[in-house]
């Protein structure tokens, strides 16, 4: 007997978009439920802008692009990666991916889906920074726009791609305050974030611009304090002319996270 | 007639061309492989049911038909396509219900099935779709305040809230009481009478009677025994009981009968039930014998299973 062929379907499929907004509707949702998360998401921020005037670190020059650089690190390393990590590996544990694979949603579209709500907090975050530096009088206009809108661009892009790895070898949620360690080690020590990579030895230090938060940094730097990593002050030109090496550096964590993330993720728990 | 193994399970013929067709599946983990090179078809309007105790391998076959693992061999073809390969034109056509599953568990049953019905291709109408299992009642409450049944139903609705060809119903009753039960048996009649084809499990024999056209009873990755549950029950024998009057002799050996007695209980096994019986009456009837608390009882389809989950190879 001759099998079926595959008919197409008699009204038209939803498009990528609409079934990936209409998970991340539902997600975004459960977030807003959680007031706790929605008040500690808004806080956190704003606090770190208060403390400027209230420590009196401003030192010369703006403050608010430097500390708009150093927001988008830390966001991007302890809310991003870190809550994505536990919000998949909760997912998987409690067979809610399985179930959202079970349908028209492909694969993509429940990660990012369910990714939605973190990657909006992120950018509210690094926006509400970047507000409040203006509000208190340390703002100044950046050197390019580009540059940092592709180091939150890409930085968010590793970041979720780097949690979505990271769950082969996550076990429990609460495992995650372990196994997500070495990439917050390696990016608070060692990517520029909290102290600039000068503070090394050269050849450290250019050894050290190819771990992944770094390019990030860099990036985020060059356009909005016109900084190169070793501290020298550029202007747009100069910025984009120090930018190919983050760039491509950064590309290339995408691409590596991206391959490994398929190969390793599971959807459901190991049986 | 029933087959075995490795055999594929007969379609009835004269039928539209089958949208589920599984040729020497095979699923291995690691060293244990856990369906063994089993084929079957599915045509549009029938039931089809894979039956077997725990570890039978009937989940890891359903899997790959719903696209969630790749087969270690074989093929699987679901509406003409690789469910896994070609998973985007095979998903607006497949319904699954998977054996145990989860929901974002602070969405109320209304929000959770808007947004699964905002993920399909043709869905039924929300309201619609929550009053065929009867949710209509609990629609806004949270997920998490469901009850093990309630949440059944309601994963059954998001299973067939497309317009699914192809049904996959893994264990669709489990923790459902019986009213639930039948509303369920009545949704996938419903479903069949417009077309779907369906493939289930249960652990519930009846269920799989009530609803199934055909059965397939696996163990350790292979399907042993198939066919319609009539043909299956068929496989073993029909029994006779009765006791002997306090003194009679014993009856003569009936043909085509194996006898078992214990005092003046006597138990007959036999695959020709109406002519042993006969016999047995005529010769009762002439001796002037009056048979006490006189049984007959065809095979079931319960005897069959449990006579492949002891691992007993079928006839």
């Amino acid at each position: 007997m001759t099998a079926a062929t595959v008919p197409a379907p008699s009204r038209p499929a939803p498009s990528r978009l609409r079934r990936t907004l209409a998970l991340a509707g539902a997600e975004t949702r459960l977030l807003l439920r959680n007031r706790t998360a929605v008040v500690n998401s808004l806080l956190l921020p704003l606090f770190f802008v208060a403390l400027v005037p209230l420590t009196d670190i401003g030192g010369e020059g703006a403050l608010g692009p430097r500390l708009v650089v150093t927001s988008l690190g830390v966001t991007l390393v302890f809310l991003t990666y870190y809550n994505l990590v536990t919000t998949f590996v909760a997912r998987r544990e409690e067979l809610v991916l399985q179930r959202m694979r079970s349908g028209e949603l492909s694969g993509a579209e429940v990660l990012l889906g369910t990714a939605v709500p973190t990657l909006l907090v992120t950018v509210a975050q690094v926006v509400l920074v970047l507000a409040g530096s203006a509000v208190i009088g340390e703002w100044a206009a950046p050197v390019d726009v580009v540059l940092p809108l592709l180091a939150l661009l890409g930085g968010t892009a590793l970041m979720t791609l780097l949690a979505v790895a990271s769950t082969s070898f996550t076990r429990t949620p609460e495992s995650a305050q372990i196994t997500t360690l070495p990439l917050v080690l390696v990016a608070t020590a060692a990517s520029g974030l909290l102290y600039p990579l000068d503070v090394f030895p050269d050849r450290v230090a250019e050894v050290l611009r190819f771990t992944p938060v770094e390019p990030v940094v860099e990036l985020a730097r060059l356009g909005l304090a016109g900084q190169t990593w070793d501290g020298q002050a550029v202007d747009w030109a100069g910025a984009w002319a120090a930018a190919p090496q983050p760039l491509l550096v950064l590309g290339a964590w995408i691409a590596v996270a991206a391959s490994v993330s398929r190969q390793v993720f599971r959807w459901a728990p190991r049986r | 007639m029933p087959l075995t193994h490795p055999a594929p399970v007969p379609a009835a013929t004269g039928r539209a061309a089958p949208v589920v067709e599984v040729t020497d599946l095979r699923r291995r983990y690691g060293d244990v492989e856990a369906v063994r090179g089993i084929s079957f078809e599915v045509h549009p309007g029938e039931v089809f049911a894979l039956l077997g105790v725990n570890g039978a391998g009937k989940t890891s076959a359903l899997e790959v038909l719903e696209g969630l693992a790749p087969a270690s061999g074989g093929t699987v073809r679901v509406v003409g396509a690789d469910p896994v390969r070609e998973r985007a034109a095979v998903r607006p056509h497949l319904g699954v219900l998977l054996q145990t599953s989860g929901l974002p568990a602070d969405l109320t049953v209304r929000e959770t099935v808007a947004m699964w019905a905002a993920t399909l291709t043709g869905p039924r109408p929300v309201e619609e779709a929550l009053a065929q299992v009867d949710l209509t009642g609990r629609a806004d409450v949270r997920v998490r305040s469901l009850s093990g049944g309630e949440r059944r139903r309601l994963d059954l609705t998001l299973a067939l809230l497309g317009s699914p060809r192809v049904i996959v119903l893994d264990e669709p009753t489990t923790g459902l009481d019986p009213e639930s039960r039948r509303t369920v048996w009545a949704l996938v009649r419903q479903r069949v009478a417009e077309g779907a084809a369906v493939v289930l499990t249960t652990h519930h024999l009846e269920e799989a009677e009530e609803l199934a056209d055909r059965i397939a009873v696996m163990r350790a990755g292979r399907i042993v025994l198939s066919g319609t549950a009539a043909e299956i029950a068929a496989t073993q024998p029909a029994t006779i009981r009765f006791t002997l009057p306090d003194g009679a002799a014993p009856l003569p050996a009936v043909p085509g009968a194996e006898v078992v007695s214990d005092g003046p209980r006597v138990e007959l096994h036999t695959r020709a039930l109406q002519p042993v019986l006969t016999r047995l009456l005529v010769e009762a009837a002439e001796r002037g014998v009056v048979l006490g608390g006189l049984q007959a009882r065809a095979a079931s389809l319960e005897q069959a299973f449990l006579a492949v989950a002891d691992g007993a190879d079928p006839s």
